[in-house]
């Protein structure tokens, strides 16, 4: 940890010196319009398509930037066409949550079948069960499709960004049917909005409410309207759990100068904020009888006891506006945009950003991008890619096509990073320590062999589009360190991959093994 | 090929570090026994089985207070009959299903603890679990797993890429962090998977050189390692495994994941720390009593691990294997013939070092005066007590506070589930 603090330390020390002492501008303009196309393409999108280098070469990268910040102008009919398929995006939370009590029953009476035959083999379920899990099936190749194909790729980006910083658990209880308009109303939405808008959303999303057991929170000695319920089963006093990671994820930051008391102060505001009952469509609900009608004090700042709802709003707001969140917030997402350690120049430059504009999320990432930092050659390629961005970004560079099945996603579990399926707050990791290991690279190798070999489940391949075939093994190699890896083959990949292909007679094999080796080497696993 | 160099190299710095001239063997005299660390491949190095009954298991159903009253009184359709439980000290008894394990018993390889489980009330599974396997309960933010934490802090042990192998298709939680760790749904589909074995070194081969000459960093150490690992288990040809002393797994997961444990146990890869899932313990409605659904479930549990322990036979004698489950059940049964989610529950340990032939831990009894919230069996010890002192004594581990944070393991609190 020291360690690796004090080389943060020292790179930071080595932007600012060479800031100061380089005549020259660190940005857009020192790259090659081609190199600075591929980085965009790289951190704002998920990996380029083959010739799309050369396509927003030649537009201009800040041209391109421009119109992915404004995604409603960017025409998307074709991922609009594949949503079709999507059952799900049919369906509300309150006719999930009723699908979800039918499996739950069908489930139950499973059991007690089971328990009067005997029988404890394990079955599917054929009705309401296998229907609902469709259904969870469906929400994460949804996000797969829409990565891969959107070409509003800089809004996807950003609505996984949010998902992870906002994370809840699609496993845990109600979650299960809460998730999916989590992710259509209250993230997707907001992603390129206000951060204000989008936190106070996320408070009020019965999926984070259940996530974190805010729903559960009530003001002690508070007792609710007596509806037949068992009173064993009532929750018992204040639930500090939401309160703690809003402060700690969500807003200020670990470091960003809040108390226990001041933890204890934020549950008691938000005491009421629940869920309503499942059958009622299980919304946002505030419950007046669980709200703690006390004085509260956060950060100094004094909330008068008895303004119920208005609390919470007021102080959600007061949290988004403050400098630590800003740092914090920003922070992270220059880790995700520009290096796993970033440096200050460009969390600065956005932390300008959020204060001119009180929050608007494209304004601080027009910030980033316009920031020294994000050009600099010390961060070009310089981030392993997560599986997600590794499998999306797969599928891209061979203009393969994901189908509607969960399988794709599936690869993606496989891979370590199950979508929806990360139990602690904090969300994924975004540093290569947590996704570089050997077994997690056979894995990627084994991915990337089957989808060059066109095996991989869940996707349609037609590298004729992409790499021609051709018996020329100098011009196979270079068709793919064009097409595939954008040109950043080096030539000791070069080599290698040539003398592979030496005694490979059959140009399907030799274009599969290529294809395979590049996307599965070490290239690829960068960003 | 780089493997027997690398593998040599790190047994060779191992072997410096077990005549005692790291000063880290020092600090471990606190907690642990004094047995220097055996060599990476010797087949006494102890190694650590962790089995996750996921869903909580009815305690009081595995390890049965047959001689209190109250047991028979609040569980009138699900208690175990006396005649049918499997008696160990005249106040506890295995379950029926569990007769396979009584052997394990009387050789003192065997111990339950009963009354075990977390500070934190949550009866969520969810948060339970992820209590259990973070290592800190009541604090979610936590985002790497106590084992893994073992993993990176004790740098007594150095890493082989099968030092910590969780079986299954995903790594679990507890396992998850930044020390490496595997993954490992089957042994031998471990590596590319191309079906004819010539066409699969070749492919592994160019790999390797993409990586040994284009990759840097992390992406190439660990490429390497992972390249390694193909090699020592081609070596093991774990195809050809056979059960030792005529053991028999149980035929499902469970068995599988158990037989391939004792493969790589006995391939002595430097495995130090193996984890598998056993699930289906939610019993809420039905759940049985000498026979039914948990029956069945446990019935699995004995054959697996008295396999086990058949099949490894003398290795036994540095092998842990500790159940663990994120709660207890509740005392009384329901109205549908099954159990709610409780506070405490049982875990069982098992192996040489282990201080068989007892049931540890404080009992507090069934007495509702005695109980959590009026209904559950209390914890009376704190599952990161057991947990830190099967890692200080079995393992040998040099530092507990960085595994477990926010908490001070004190040798004074261990249950005693592992032999001084």
């Amino acid at each position: 940890m020291t360690a690796r603090r004090h080389v943060a330390t020292t790179a930071r020390l080595a932007t600012v010196l060479l800031a100061v002492l380089a005549p020259w501008r660190l940005d857009a303009q020192s790259l090659s319009p081609r190199d600075s196309a591929l980085h965009a393409l790289n951190r704002l999108a998920f990996g380029p398509r083959p010739g799309e280098v050369d396509r927003v070469a030649g537009l201009g990268v800040m041209r391109w930037i421009d119109q992915q910040l404004e995604p409603e102008r960017v025409p998307d009919d074709r991922l609009a066409e594949r949503e079709r398929a999507f059952k799900l995006l049919d369906l509300g939370r309150e006719e999930l949550a009723l699908r979800y009590g039918d499996a739950l029953r069908e489930r139950r009476e499973m059991q007690r079948n089971m328990a009067a035959s005997g029988d404890t083999a394990r079955r599917p379920g054929a009705g309401p069960m296998r229907e609902f899990r469709q259904l969870g099936g469906e929400l994460q190749q949804l996000a797969v499709v829409r990565a891969a194909l959107s070409e509003r790729q800089l809004r996807e980006v950003m609505v996984d960004f949010w998902t992870n910083h906002f994370n809840v658990f699609v496993g845990k209880g109600a979650d299960r049917f809460l998730t999916p308009s989590y992710i259509e109303q209250t993230i997707r939405p907001h992603a390129l909005g206000r951060f204000e808008d989008l936190l106070i959303a996320t408070a009020q999303s019965p999926a984070m409410l259940f996530y974190l057991d805010n729903a559960q929170s009530i003001a002690p000695g508070s007792v609710p309207p007596m509806r037949g319920r068992r009173p064993d089963r009532m929750p018992q006093g204040i639930n500090e759990n939401y309160a703690r990671e809003l402060l700690e994820l969500h807003t200020l930051g670990v470091d960003g100068g809040y108390t226990q008391q001041d933890v204890i102060a934020v549950a008691r505001i938000l005491t009421g904020w629940g869920i309503e009952r499942p059958q009622q469509g299980a919304g946002f609900t505030f419950r007046d009888w669980a709200h703690d009608r006390g004085e509260k004090t956060v950060l100094g700042v004094r909330f008068p006891g008895g303004h119920g709802m208005d609390e919470g709003v007021r102080l959600l707001k007061l949290l988004a506006n403050q400098h630590a969140t800003m740092h914090h917030v920003s922070r992270k997402l220059c880790a995700r945009l520009v290096a796993d350690e970033p440096p200050d120049g460009c969390v600065d430059a956005a932390v300008d950003a959020w204060h001119r504009t009180n929050g608007d999320i494209r304004a601080v990432l027009r910030a980033i991008v316009a920031a020294p930092d994000f050009w600099a050659p010390q961060v070009l390629h310089a981030k392993v890619k997560t599986p997600f961005e590794f499998v999306v970004s797969a599928v891209r560079a061979t203009g393969a096509e994901p189908d509607d099945t969960p399988r794709l996603a599936q690869v993606v579990a496989r891979l370590g990073q199950p979508l929806y399926l990360q139990p602690a707050p904090t969300g994924y990791p975004e540093t290569q320590a947590q996704w570089v290991n050997s077994g997690a690279l056979l894995g990627r190798m084994n991915v990337a062999v089957a989808l060059a070999a066109g095996r991989l489940p869940g996707v349609t391949t037609n590298l004729d589009a992409v790499v021609p075939l051709t018996a020329d093994r100098s011009q196979l190699t270079d068709l793919v360190n064009g097409r595939v890896l954008s040109g950043t083959m080096t030539a000791h990949t070069r080599d290698v991959i040539r003398r592979q292909l030496a005694d490979v007679n059959d140009p399907m094999q030799a274009r599969a093994l290529a294809v395979g080796l590049a996307i599965g080497g070490p290239e690829f696993q960068r960003q | 090929m780089s493997i027997s160099r690398r593998v040599f190299v790190k047994s060779g710095g191992l072997a410096l570090v077990s005549l005692g001239l790291d000063p880290l063997f020092l600090a471990r005299a606190a907690f642990a026994s004094h047995r220097p660390l055996p060599p990476l491949t010797a087949s006494d190095r102890p190694v650590l089985v962790c089995l996750f009954q996921r869903g909580a298991v009815d305690g009081l159903n595995m390890i049965v207070p047959h001689g209190e009253p109250l047991y028979y009184r609040e569980r009138p359709r699900i208690a175990i009959p006396a005649k049918d439980v499997v008696d160990l000290d005249g106040h506890f008894g295995l379950h029926p299903s569990l007769a396979p394990l009584k052997p394990l018993w009387d050789n003192k390889s065997l111990a339950a603890i009963h009354a075990v489980g977390s500070p934190d009330a949550t009866r969520s599974h969810f948060d339970a679990q992820d209590y259990m396997e973070s290592g800190t309960p009541g604090v979610k933010s936590t985002s790497d797993g106590w084992l893994n934490r073992y993993c990176r802090h004790d740098r007594e042990h150095v890493d082989t890429p099968f030092r910590a192998v969780a079986f299954g298709p995903q790594l679990p939680r507890i396992l998850a962090g930044t020390a490496p760790t595997l993954a490992i749904d089957d042994l031998q589909a471990f590596g590319l998977r191309v079906p004819q074995e010539a066409a699969r070194d070749r492919l592994t081969r160019a790999f390797e050189e993409l990586y040994e000459g284009a990759a840097t960093g992390l992406l190439a150490s660990s490429s390497q390692e992972g390249f390694d690992a193909i090699q020592m288990l081609k070596r093991v040809n774990p195809g050809q495994y056979q059960p030792a002393n005529g053991a028999a797994y149980p035929p499902g997961r469970f068995g599988r994941a158990l037989l391939q444990i004792a493969q790589l146990i006995k391939a002595n890869l430097g495995l130090e720390i193996a984890f598998a899932d056993v699930g289906g313990w939610d019993t809420h409605v039905n759940q049985g009593s000498s026979e039914g659904q948990l029956a069945a479930r446990l019935r699995e549990l004995g054959l697996g691990l008295a396999a086990f322990a058949q099949d490894l036979g003398e290795r036994m004698r540095s092998v842990v294997v500790l159940t663990m489950s994120e709660f207890g059940r509740t005392i009384r049964e329901n109205g549908n013939s099954g159990t709610d989610h409780g506070h405490a529950t049982a875990m069982l340990a098992l192996g040489g070092p282990v201080n068989g032939g007892r049931v540890l831990g404080r009992w507090p009894g069934l007495d509702p005066a005695s109980r959590f919230e009026g209904r559950d069996v209390a914890v009376t010890t704190d599952f990161r007590d057991l947990f830190a002192e099967v890692l200080a004594r079995h393992l040998g581990a040099a530092a507990l506070a960085p595994v477990f944070p926010g908490y001070t393991p004190d040798p004074a609190r261990f249950p005693g589930a592992i032999t001084g």
